[in-house]
């Protein structure tokens, strides 16, 4: 490959063409000092710190904009450059306000440290800070613009990044700043409060809007944001015991990169919120404060005597998708094998499970990796009633940066969402008319596919699904006209297709064949299991894909396996040394039927909300006061632990050790930030006690413990058989 | 007096002449200003829809040049030079006899919306120092009498 050589510094450099100076110094360990410069961002040039002299020609330039050239003679830090260098920070301290004892950024403030890089103390200029009026009425971030040094991180992270166009530059000179249209406030701008900008700051102009003022964090720890399918990776800031603030962890082979949302960046002030701190007991009828041992022996004895009375179907397990993956695989294994039923489920997921499911049976689990990465580079994307910029809000951003880069967008979508605008063909869709579109769309494609070919060949013949459709009819059942179909259809043309859909799709009757023919579909456009394409299920909650992996289902084991499947089923008598029963286990909605009529005679629920999620709330209630016992394990009190017999208090998502498996299928592994308010515990722990009171010989010590078994036992999540870990580098 | 309603019809036509132009922008906002006299707020989000920019990059430019105004101006807009050759030639009493006359101040615009004062950095004609401008007109070699029959004379054509 072609480089070309250089000299930075006395050091002999080559580097292939079109790299800045600014990259082949830091390739090579050479230190230049920047404010505006950030790898995630397109270079720009706005604070000249990064200067460096070419000795050849004598001439100062930016060097993260200039391109590296042969026998080039770089210097970096001649006296000269570093007396250009204090000057530009002088003059950026002069119009900076003397704020920084209250300054929220502190420590952590580029200025401030760059200031003290280059030795200036008193700037010995006349002071002339810019006063702007500090913005704060909307409810998650500050501006305090006076602090701005007008680097133009946040437009264009605002621009580039999460495509939204909020910001850009006003004016000019002294007064220029950033500005929403028609200089408005932000929460009267189409900002969407992601806080992308806050983290890219290098000042304290932008800060996260917090109840009390706390200062730098003490440390700062990496975990995975629990709030969608998503999986950030964040690094959160503590102060003493609890989070001050949360900002993406910057590392580039994240989901997320430089990118957070709403939901991830600012509500962890939630935490402050009354939590369970103490298990409790209902003792004459009130629930009181008891220790881990008595109530832990009183889940185990009550489960036990339950299930000798009445048998094993008496017994339930309410899991959620919200889970990580060892509690999930931990409490369905109390299920399977201590308790010996398969009445496990988590109800909040069920849809989306069901069309993992639907993928996974129809290409043989093929499709089960899908990196969002692939939606801003590939060629064509169909999105099917869903609205990702609302669900997973950093997969949007994905899909409008892939957009602007020229990949085309198709949305067929019952109504309009913030993605529109981005798309090349939208088409507004009778709700639950998805089948019948899809059929449309492939119809329109086949033909042309067969008209090409002379014939169609026998191969495409089979594909009876599409052959003749009767697309007056389609456009009738899905209530859009003829030209816009063709026109989505002329957008998808010749082109390999990804397909983003959500759990709605399974809310029509033929929601399953809704999925075969979106498989079709790519199947036809030979799109299906390819390195450039995806099938993306948006995920609502954090752990979907996990909790079917890990068996949290009535009907399915670990590892996708289905409870009907002989083989599978001998497989994990084998592992776990019990006997299986081949009998479907009851759903959540069962459960609660099965309540109702009395043959239910405990339930352990962990981290789910029965209310929130099945209809008919009244029904549920009933449902649950008729049960003998009720265990839920929870982080906060609400109507379910009034109910309950006894409440374990558990632990939110970094509080606790354990992974994730996100909506692409990465596994990612956290460890604790913080540790759990009071009394309450991890929730593995929790449960790892639980298995030895319910007589499970191993101890499960150490979230390490389950993991392993979960590599040993499961071999989609071993690596190197040992153990897992994130499967995207 | 109140400027006119923006008329939407003429807004459209003008964006539509432009869509397809590379580099649209600034001829776009130049014949919108040349037209209205100002570029109507509301007509950011419909220019920044038809070149696929954000509204707010729109905004930034109109912003950045002096030349483009987010507000209504008069019907005469008069630019004072305060340049260097006309600084040293007395631009400075020039301006403030303007000030007087008209009863505005720098950026103002008159409540008939007749007249706008300006100050420009250079109008180009130094050797016609101290000048000024009215619309498309120049006026130099300036003397507080010539300033006043100037003014004069387009407060008269007001009122016949």
């Amino acid at each position: 490959m072609e480089t070309i050589a250089l000299i930075i510094d006395n050091k002999k450099i080559s580097c292939p063409p079109g790299t800045s100076i600014l990259e082949a110094a830091q390739q090579n360990g050479i230190k230049i000092p920047t404010l505006c410069y950030h790898p995630d961002l397109k270079p720009f040039g706005a604070c000249r710190l990064c200067l460096v002299e070419d000795e050849n020609t004598g001439r100062l330039m930016a060097s993260c904009v200039t391109p590296v050239a042969p026998n080039m003679s770089i210097r970096t830090d001649s006296p000269d450059i570093k007396r250009h260098r204090r000057n530009i920070v002088r003059l950026m301290m002069a119009e900076h306000p003397e704020s920084c004892i209250v300054c929220n950024k502190g420590n952590r403030c580029q200025l401030r440290a760059i200031a003290a890089q280059l030795g200036i103390g008193e700037t010995k200029l006349y002071s002339m800070p810019n006063y702007k009026p500090l913005e704060q009425a909307n409810e998650f971030i500050v501006r305090d613009l006076s602090k701005c040094i007008l680097c133009g991180k946040c437009i264009r992270a605002d621009h580039e990044l999460v495509v939204v166009g909020a910001i850009d530059y006003n004016h000019r000179g002294f007064i220029s700043r950033p500005a929403t249209v028609h200089e408005q406030p932000l929460e009267k701008s189409n900002c969407i409060f992601c806080g992308t900008c806050v983290s890219l700051c290098p000042t304290g102009a932008l800060s996260p809007k917090t109840e009390y003022y706390v200062g730098t964090p003490e440390r700062e720890s990496r975990s995975v944001c629990g709030f969608c399918g998503v999986g950030c990776s964040v690094t959160m800031g503590v102060v003493g015991d609890q989070i001050a603030e949360v900002s993406p962890s910057h590392v580039r082979t994240s989901v997320n990169g430089s990118t957070l949302c709403v939901r991830g960046h600012f509500p962890h002030e939630f935490l402050k919120a009354e939590r369970l701190t103490q298990p409790l007991l209902r003792k004459d009828g009130e629930p009181a404060p008891a220790s881990w041992e008595e109530s832990l022996e009183i889940v185990s004895t009550r489960i036990l005597d339950i299930r000798k009375q009445y048998g094993p179907q008496s017994v339930a397990f309410i899991g959620s998708s919200e889970c990580n993956n060892e509690e999930a695989y931990l409490f369905q294994k109390i299920a399977r094998v201590l308790v010996e039923t398969n009445n496990v489920d988590n109800p909040r997921a069920a849809y989306t499970q069901a069309v993992l499911r639907r993928i996974d049976e129809k290409t043989n689990g093929r499709c089960r990796k899908n990196p969002l990465a692939r939606l801003e580079n590939g060629d064509a994307v169909f999105i099917l009633n869903a609205d990702p910029g609302e669900m997973n809000t950093v997969a949007s951003f994905y899909l409008k940066r892939g957009s602007r880069k020229g990949v085309s967008l198709v949305m067929a979508n019952p109504v309009r969402t913030e993605l529109t605008a981005f798309s090349s063909a939208f088409l507004e869709i009778r709700p639950q008319s998805e089948f019948e579109l899809i059929k449309g769309i492939g119809a329109l494609l086949y033909e042309e596919q067969a008209t090409e070919n002379g014939c169609a060949s026998p191969e495409m013949q089979q594909r009876s699904l599409f052959s003749d459709t009767d697309l007056d009819k389609v456009c009738q059942a899905a209530g859009v006209n003829m030209d816009s179909l063709k026109q989505a259809a002329n957008v998808l043309r010749g082109k390999k297709v990804s397909v983003v859909t959500g759990d709605e799709i399974m809310l029509a009757e033929n929601g399953a064949e809704t999925v075969n023919a979106l498989l079709e579909l790519m199947a036809m456009t030979q799109s299906l299991g390819k390195e450039d394409t995806g099938f993306y299920v948006l995920a609502k909650a954090c752990n979907e894909t996990g909790a079917y992996d890990m068996g949290l289902l009535p009907d399915a084991l670990p590892g996708r396996q289905l409870l009907s499947d002989d083989s599978a089923r001998k497989h994990w008598e084998d592992t776990w040394k019990v006997r299986l029963s081949p009998d479907q286990g009851l759903s959540a909605v069962r459960m609660i039927e099965e309540a109702e009529k009395g043959n239910l005679k405990a339930l352990y629920i962990l981290r789910e909300n029965p209310f929130e999620i099945l209809p008919d709330p009244d029904r549920v209630r009933k449902a649950l006061e008729n049960l003998d016992f009720m265990v839920v394990q929870d982080i906060f009190p609400g109507e379910l632990t009034e109910m309950a017999d006894v409440v374990l208090p558990g632990a939110a998502f970094f509080e606790k050790g354990g992974s994730f498996t996100n909506m692409e299928g990465r596994i990612q592994v956290f460890e604790p930030v913080v540790s759990p308010p009071g009394e309450a515990r991890q929730d593995w722990e929790i449960l790892g006690h639980l298995t030895a009171k319910l007589g499970h010989s191993e101890p499960y010590d150490s979230v390490e413990k389950i993991k392993q078994e979960i590599a040993r036992v499961i071999p989609m999540y071993s690596e190197d058989g040992r153990t897992y870990g994130d499967w995207i580098r | 007096m109140k400027p006119k309603e923006t008329d939407w019809n003429q807004l459209f036509s003008i964006i539509e002449k432009h869509k397809h132009e590379k580099w649209g922008l600034i001829p776009l906002l130049q014949d919108i200003q040349e037209s209205f006299g100002y570029i109507p707020p509301d007509s950011i989000e419909p220019v920044a829809q038809a070149l696929n920019m954000f509204p707010s990059q729109v905004q930034g430019v109109i912003t950045f040049y002096a030349g483009f105004t987010l507000k209504p101006r008069g019907k005469y807009v008069i630019r004072c030079c305060r340049g260097t050759a006309c600084h040293v030639k007395g631009s400075r009493s020039i301006l403030r006899l303007m000030k007087k006359e008209l009863g505005l101040e720098e950026g103002e615009t008159s409540e008939d919306y007749q007249f706008t004062l300006e100050t420009v950095a250079c109008l180009g004609a130094c050797f016609l120092a101290p000048t000024m401008m009215v619309n498309r007109d120049y006026f130099g070699k300036l003397s507080p009498t010539k300033v006043n029959s100037v003014l004069s004379q387009y407060k008269k054509s007001e009122k016949c």
